[in-house]
C-alpha cells in the first residue's frame, strides 16, 4: 500500500509540466545521441550535466537519466539500418538486426527492439520500486567499511570488463583516484597537488574531466577516420512484428529483461555485458543457433531487452548506497551533487519526491520513447544523413561553451582542452578512460571511508575482512583481481571486455 | 601483428612508453604522498591514500612495462597507421590556440575563427556553408547566453561579447 501511495506521490512530482518538459528533452536527447553513432550517453550526459544547474534537482536528474535509458533505444536504429552501433551496447544488435534489415524486415526488428526494450524498461522500474527502499533499509547499517570495500569492488569489476590489459585498467583507476584527491583534504583541510593554483583547492572538476575525455577526446578519434554509412535505403514499413515474430520473441524478450536487470545491478556491469550475455544465452537456448548471425530475430529481442533492464537495474546501486556502479552512474551522482543531494540509504525516506518523483518519470518517458522510436522512425533515419565535418566542429564549441557554463571559469576549459588531448592518448595507446571516471568520483568517497574505518577500529585492518559483507567483496575483488592469471579465465574476460566510451 | 609493428626492448615500443609513464607518475605521486606525511594507521593523514595508491601506480606500471619487455608491443607508429593522423593533430593545434586566446580575445573573438577552422580543416565545408555557420552558431549562443540566461562570457581586452 505504502509502494502505491509512494507512486502517486511521485507521478505528482513527474506530472509537473516542467518535469515533463524535461523528460521529454532528456529522452529525445538520449534518442538523438543513442542514433548518431560516435556520439554515446556518457558524452551527451557529460554535455548537459551544466545545464542541470539551471533547474530544480528533480528536473535536472529526470532529464539526465532520461539521456541514458533513451539512448538505450535509440542505440538500436543504428544498430538495424546501418550496422554501426548507436552505443557501446547496441553492438550486439548488429549482428542480426542488419541482416533482418538487408532481408527486408527492418520494421520487425526496429518493432521489436522498441517493444523488447519498453517491456525490460517497465519491468526493470517496477522492480527498482519495489527492491530499492527495502535494499535501503539494509544499508542503513553499513558501515564505512563496507562502502569502502563494495567501491573497491565496483572499480574491480569495472576494470575486469574493460577491453585490453587489466594493469592498464587498473593504473586508470589509480590515476582516476589521485584526480579526485587533488584539493583540500575533508579532513585535515591541507591543500593537495594544487601546484599552487587556487583554481584547484576545490579539486578538479568532474564536468572538464569527463566532457574532454568522452566528448572532446571522441570527436578526435572521430576524425581520423571518414566515417562511411551504408544506410539501408528501402522504406520501413510494417513496424509491428507479426504473430510468429512475437512467438520466438517473447522467450528472449523475458529472458533478457531478467538477465538484463541482474547484471545492471552489479557494481562495474552494466548495459553492454547484459546485450553479450543474452545473446549468448539465447543461442545457446535455441534449437537453431545457426540462424543467428543470418537475421534471428530473438538475436535482437534478447539483447534490446537486456540492455534497457539493464540501464533500470542500475540505478538501484546509486540511488539505495550512494555508489554509482558504472560511469552513466557516477555522471548522475555528479548532477546529484551539484544540488547538494547525496544519494544513499537516506534519500528515498529523507528525500521522496525526489526518488519517487524519478522513478515515475522513468514510466512516462518509457512511453515517450516508445512513440519516439515507433511512428517517428522516419524522422531518425533522416538524421543518420547528418554530415559528421559540421556535427563535430559544434560538439566542440557545445563542450567549451558548457564547461564555462557549469562554473563560469576558464580555467575549467583549460582542464577541459587537456584531458581531451590526454585522452585521445590514452586510447590511442590502448587505456580506456572509464575506470579513470569512476575512480575519479569514488575517490574520495573512498579515501574518506577508508581513513574512518581504520579510525574507528583503531588501525586494525582486519575490520575489512572480519564484516562479512566487507569481507565477500574483497574477495570477490582478490578473483576477480588474479582471475586473469588463469588462461581460461583471460580468454573468458576478453569475450566480454567491453568499450564503455563507445 | 607483424614484425614491423610488433617490438619487444625497442624504444619505438607503445607499450613500454605507456608503462613508464605510469611509472613517472605513480613515483611522483608517492613523493606527493610522503611530502604530505602519511600519519599513523590509527590516524591517516593527507597523503596516507596517496602515498598507498602512488605504490599500487608503480606495481600496475611495472606489470606493463614487464608484458611490453616480454611480450612486446605495437610501436607507436602502427598506432598511427593507415588513419588521418593529420586531422586530430589539426584540431589540437587549433584547440591549443584557442585556449591561449580566450581570454585576451574574448570568446566571440576566439570562437568565431575556432568554428571556421574546424570546418574548413577537418573534413572541408564549403566556405558558402562554413561562413555561416562560423558566425551564426557562436553568435547566437552567445546572444542566448549572455541576454537570456544572464551568463557573462569572456569579453576579452577588446571588451567585444
Amino acid at each position: 500500500m505504502d509502494t502505491l501511495v509512494n507512486v502517486a506521490h511521485g507521478f505528482g512530482v513527474a506530472l509537473l509540466p516542467i518535469n515533463l518538459l524535461y523528460c521529454f528533452i532528456g529522452v529525445f536527447i538520449g534518442t538523438l545521441v543513442g542514433v548518431l553513432p560516435g556520439i554515446g550517453p556518457i558524452s551527451a550526459m557529460s554535455l548537459l550535466l551544466p545545464v542541470t544547474l539551471s533547474g530544480t534537482p528533480e528536473s535536472g536528474i529526470i532529464m539526465m537519466a532520461g539521456i541514458y535509458y533513451g539512448s538505450m533505444y535509440g542505440g538500436s536504429t543504428t544498430s538495424i539500418l546501418v550496422n554501426i552501433p548507436g552505443e557501446a551496447a547496441s553492438v550486439v544488435t548488429c549482428i542480426d538486426g542488419h541482416q533482418m534489415a538487408k532481408q527486408g524486415r527492418a520494421g520487425p526488428a526496429l518493432g521489436i527492439s522498441a517493444f523488447g526494450s519498453f517491456v525490460a524498461g517497465t519491468f526493470a522500474l517496477v522492480a527498482l520500486m519495489l527492491v530499492a527502499p527495502k535494499l535501503a533499509s539494509i544499508a542503513i547499517a553499513f558501515g564505512p567499511a563496507e562502502y569502502f570495500s563494495l567501491m573497491v569492488l565496483g572499480l574491480v569489476v569495472l576494470t575486469f570488463l574493460t577491453q585490453g590489459s587489466m594493469p592498464k585498467a587498473l593504473l586508470m583507476a589509480c590515476i582516476g583516484v589521485v584526480l579526485g584527491l587533488v584539493g583540500l583534504d575533508s579532513i585535515t583541510a591541507q591543500p593537495r597537488l594544487t601546484f599552487g593554483r587556487m583554481e584547484l583547492i576545490d579539486g578538479i572538476g568532474l564536468v572538464p574531466v569527463v566532457m574532454g575525455l568522452f566528448g572532446v577526446a571522441e570527436v578526435l578519434l572521430n576524425t581520423e577516420q571518414a566515417i562511411k554509412r551504408d544506410i539501408i535505403n528501402t522504406k520501413i514499413t510494417h513496424l509491428l512484428p507479426n504473430k510468429e515474430d512475437w512467438k520466438v520473441s517473447a522467450g528472449p524478450v523475458g529472458r533478457g529483461t531478467i538477465l538484463g536487470f541482474f547484471l545492471g545491478i552489479l557494481p562495474g556491469g552494466g548495459a553492454v555485458v547484459a546485450s553479450f550475455a543474452s545473446y549468448a544465452l539465447e543461442k545457446r537456448l535455441s534449437k537453431t543457433p545457426e540462424r543467428f548471425g543470418h537475421g534471428a530475430i530473438e538475436g535482437v529481442a534478447g539483447p534490446e531487452s537486456a540492455n534497457n533492464a539493464a540501464a533500470g537495474g542500475a540505478f538501484i546501486p546509486l540511488m539505495t548506497l550512494g555508489i554509482p556502479p558504472n560511469v552513466v552512474m557516477a555522471l548522475l551522482l555528479g548532477a546529484f551533487v551539484i544540488h547538494g543531494l547525496q544519494p544513499g540509504p537516506l534519500l528515498i525516506t529523507q528525500n521522496p519526491g525526489l526518488f519517487w518523483g524519478i522513478v515515475a518519470s522513468m514510466y512516462i518517458g518509457n512511453v515517450m520513447l516508445l512513440i519516439l522510436n515507433l511512428p517517428m522512425i522516419g524522422m531518425w533515419v533522416q538524421l543518420l544523413k547528418l554530415p559528421y565535418n559540421i556535427l563535430f566542429p559544434l560538439i566542440i564549441l557545445f563542450t567549451i561553451l558548457g564547461v564555462y557554463c557549469s562554473s563560469n571559469n576558464v580555467f575549467d576549459v583549460y582542464v577541459m582542452i587537456a584531458f581531451g588531448i590526454i585522452g585521445y592518448f590514452m586510447r590511442k595507446l590502448g587505456y580506456e578512460p572509464a575506470p579513470l571516471v569512476l575512480a575519479f568520483v569514488l575517490g574520495p568517497m573512498m579515501e574518506n571511508n577508508l581513513r574512518k574505518s581504520l579510525i574507528l577500529s583503531q588501525g586494525d585492518l582486519w575490520t575489512f575482512v572480519q564484516r562479512p559483507i566487507s569481507g565477500a567483496c574483497l574477495v570477490l575483488a582478490l578473483v576477480l583481481l588474479t582471475a586473469p592469471l588463469q588462461p581460461s579465465l583471460r580468454k573468458k574476460r576478453e569475450l566480454v571486455a567491453l568499450d564503455e566510451g563507445a | 601483428m607483424n614484425d614491423q609493428t610488433n617490438v619487444k626492448l625497442r624504444l619505438s615500443n607503445s607499450e613500454l612508453w605507456g608503462g613508464l609513464i605510469g611509472l613517472g607518475l605513480g613515483g611522483f605521486v608517492i613523493w606527493s604522498g610522503l611530502k604530505l606525511k602519511l600519519g599513523t594507521i590509527n590516524d591517516p593523514g593527507s597523503g596516507y591514500v596517496l602515498f598507498y595508491t602512488g605504490i599500487l601506480m608503480c606495481v600496475f606500471a611495472g606489470a606493463i612495462i614487464v608484458s611490453a619487455i616480454t611480450e612486446g608491443g605495437p610501436t607507436l607508429a602502427s598506432r598511427w597507421e593507415n588513419v588521418r593522423w593529420s586531422k586530430p593533430l589539426v584540431l589540437i593545434a587549433c584547440l591549443t590556440a584557442f585556449a591561449f586566446a580566450l581570454e585576451p580575445l574574448g570568446f566571440l573573438l576566439s570562437s568565431i575563427p575556432l568554428m571556421l577552422l574546424l570546418l574548413r580543416l577537418i573534413d572541408p565545408v564549403r566556405w558558402t556553408l562554413a561562413i555561416p555557420i562560423a558566425v551564426l552558431v557562436p553568435s547566437g549562443m552567445w546572444w542566448v547566453l549572455k541576454r537570456l540566461l544572464l551568463i557573462q562570457l569572456p569579453s576579452g581586452l577588446f571588451g567585444i561579447g
